[in-house]
């Protein structure tokens, strides 16, 4: 009977990327702008540098702060990334810094 | 001169994303060794990869930085803009320009590569508008002389050259592509995968000339305006790029007192030790060994060097428990035109026990090499990059790839779902990321196909004796010993 509960089972709910696997992303990130580029809630200029910095460990920023909250996870900075990375992943964690912070 | 100045606890040679990255990990572990990054680049690291974007003016200079302005001095790493001469390994020290002695207790050498550039018997290559893409410079100049070019000429047939053609063509500007063989990225596609890539950028407007060399470049009054090939043929063009690609920067290894082993690049072991004491290798310099074939090789690459970058910085902190027992797979993603080119592992691996599948589906190319129901290497040519990294970790931690076997080749696997059936963690378990211990891995729940104890260390392969001790059931060992596994399975 629990084999077949188990059959009808949500998947286990799971982030996106697990915090390990966003370093290991921001590590991967080549800086080429694009997922930048094709955001529709980026209003004022940020640099990938200093947004990769604060994503993992490092001080969030004011504009970097707004940038977060904008996010609606609409995932249009996915596919032009050339690497394959989750842009979108990435900012889910930033949000959730914002929130312990 | 002033007794502190001229020594270090910690000297980085190249300030490229392996040597900037070195010194940031060192400083986070040794807050009170004093640092110092030996460079005669004249600006701070840049993205690299990200020149294709500022050749296109989609970036400026500001944006390539790889870290904010200013995070050398906010971390007391001093930069010293200078060229080092020589290494006197036995004193520890080097001598600088202008025979300045500078002394170290650690030295990272991470000098990159340098361009392949033209053969030096080739007439012509020093005529203005010859250009070798490789640096910042480079490009600068590069986008100086754009607006007055009608026609151009790029030569080799890399991931490099595929760019640089798009990059031509983005500008609206006649594009010849000259390519040595029949098809490009011939060390990394097969025929099928370079035939995809030739015919899109043909597509994309590119004039591509296959088994062509370039003979002599032209010139009138000092300035280039054509190419003439093999085949006799005259191509007129206002600027001839040039991406033969690159190799390690071995020169001051050379100029060491104590020889430095070498073999296509500086022969390094899994911790980047090479086999002169307190002399480590990182970057496109270090001739690192695939785990996978247990071959040493440069693996010139962005997220490599990385992460080289981060076992070094352990290292010259002296805290190798903190470093990652192995550097995984190779791993190689861009964008090549309209297509997205993904290579994990090595899937032109030929060797008994190992099948290769292959799939020309939906306008795109994949090629698996499976060993047993392992996946050892993945190579996708489409208009959608998958979840590269996670491709990459499949490889790594050696799941079975069976239940996703028909997604891989259709290109279309969704990894995500596919680590959470593996049990991933949930979220809730997931660590937060101020409280995440150092270097704190999470559990591996997937099946390995070989126990340790059919996979013994391989002892002796690396150039400073034994590799270190590796846990067994670590998702690296698997990789790790996978060679000697399939050399042992030949054996009678």
């Amino acid at each position: 009977m629990r084999k077949l509960l188990r059959m009808f089972a949500p998947p286990p709910a799971g982030l996106h990327k697990t915090v390990s696997h966003i370093a290991q992303e921001i590590n991967a990130c080549i800086g080429c702008n694009e997922c930048l580029l094709a955001c529709p809630a980026l209003s004022e200029p940020i640099t990938i540098d200093v947004l990769n910095h604060a994503t993992v460990h490092g001080p969030i920023t004011e504009s970097v702060a707004h940038f977060a909250r904008s996010c609606y996870q609409c995932g249009a900075c996915v596919p032009p990334c050339p690497v394959g990375l989750h842009r979108d992943a990435m900012m889910l964690w930033l949000k959730i810094r914002l929130l312990q912070e | 001169m002033n007794g502190r100045l001229d020594r270090a606890e910690i000297v980085i040679v190249g300030n490229g994303i392996a040597g900037i990255t070195a010194a940031l990990e060192a400083r986070r572990l040794a807050p009170e060794k004093r640092i110092v990054v030996i460079s005669s680049q004249l600006h701070p690291p840049i993205h690299t990869p990200a020149l294709k974007q500022f050749a296109c003016a989609r970036l400026e200079r500001e944006q390539l930085l790889v870290h904010p302005a200013g995070i050398e001095r906010q971390q007391r790493i001093h930069v010293i803009t200078s060229r080092v001469e020589e290494i006197q390994a036995q004193s520890q020290y080097l001598l600088l320009s202008g025979n300045r002695p500078f002394h170290y207790g650690k030295l990272l050498l991470a000098t990159g590569s340098v361009p392949q550039g033209l053969p030096e018997t080739l007439p012509g290559q020093h005529f203005d508008g010859v250009l070798t893409l490789h640096r910042l410079r480079d490009y600068l100049d590069l986008r100086r002389r754009l607006p007055t070019v009608q026609e151009a000429v790029v030569i080799g047939g890399g991931a490099h050259a595929v760019e640089t053609v798009m990059t031509l063509l983005y500008w609206g500007i006649r594009t010849h592509w000259l390519l040595r063989g029949e098809y490009p990225l011939s060390r990394q596609l097969d025929a099928q995968g370079g035939a995809l890539v030739r015919e899109t950028l043909h597509r994309a407007g590119a004039i591509i000339h296959q088994g062509i060399e370039v003979v002599d470049i032209v010139g009138r009054i000092g300035v280039v305006v054509g190419v003439i090939t093999n085949q006799r043929k005259m191509i007129p063009c206002q600027l001839v790029l040039v991406c033969t690609g690159s190799r390690p920067a071995i020169e001051l290894s050379e100029r060491c007192s104590m020889p430095l082993c070498r073999q296509h690049g500086i022969l390094v072991d899994d911790l980047l030790r090479t086999n002169v004491p307190n002399i480590f290798a990182a970057g496109d310099v270090a001739a690192i060994r695939d785990p996978q074939t247990n071959r040493y090789a440069p693996r010139a690459q962005w997220y490599a060097a990385g992460e080289q970058g981060r076992i070094a910085g352990a290292m010259l902190a002296d805290r190798p428990d903190l470093t990652r027992p192995l550097l995984g797979v190779s791993w190689h993603a861009t964008h090549l035109g309209e297509l997205s080119l993904l290579i994990a592992g090595n899937p032109h691996l030929q060797y008994p026990g190992i099948e290769t599948l292959t799939d020309a589906s939906q306008g795109g190319y994949r090629r698996l090499a499976l060993f047993e129901d392992r996946l050892i290497g993945y190579l996708s040519l489409g208009h959608i990059q998958p979840d590269s990294l996670a491709i990459k970790r499949l490889i790594e931690e050696g799941h079975s790839v069976r239940p996703i076997l028909k997604a891989l080749l259709k290109g279309d696997v969704d990894a995500h779902h596919y680590f959470a059936r593996l049990q991933a963690p949930p979220v809730q378990a997931l660590p937060l990321i101020n409280s995440q211990p150092e270097r704190q891995r999470l559990p591996i729940t997937g099946k390995l196909a070989l126990t340790p104890e059919q996979l013994p260390l391989l002892a002796g392969s690396s150039p400073t004796g034994p590799s270190p001790k590796v846990p067994a059931g670590s998702s690296a060992y698997s990789h790790h010993t996978l060679w000697s596994y399939l050399e042992q399975k030949e054996r009678p």
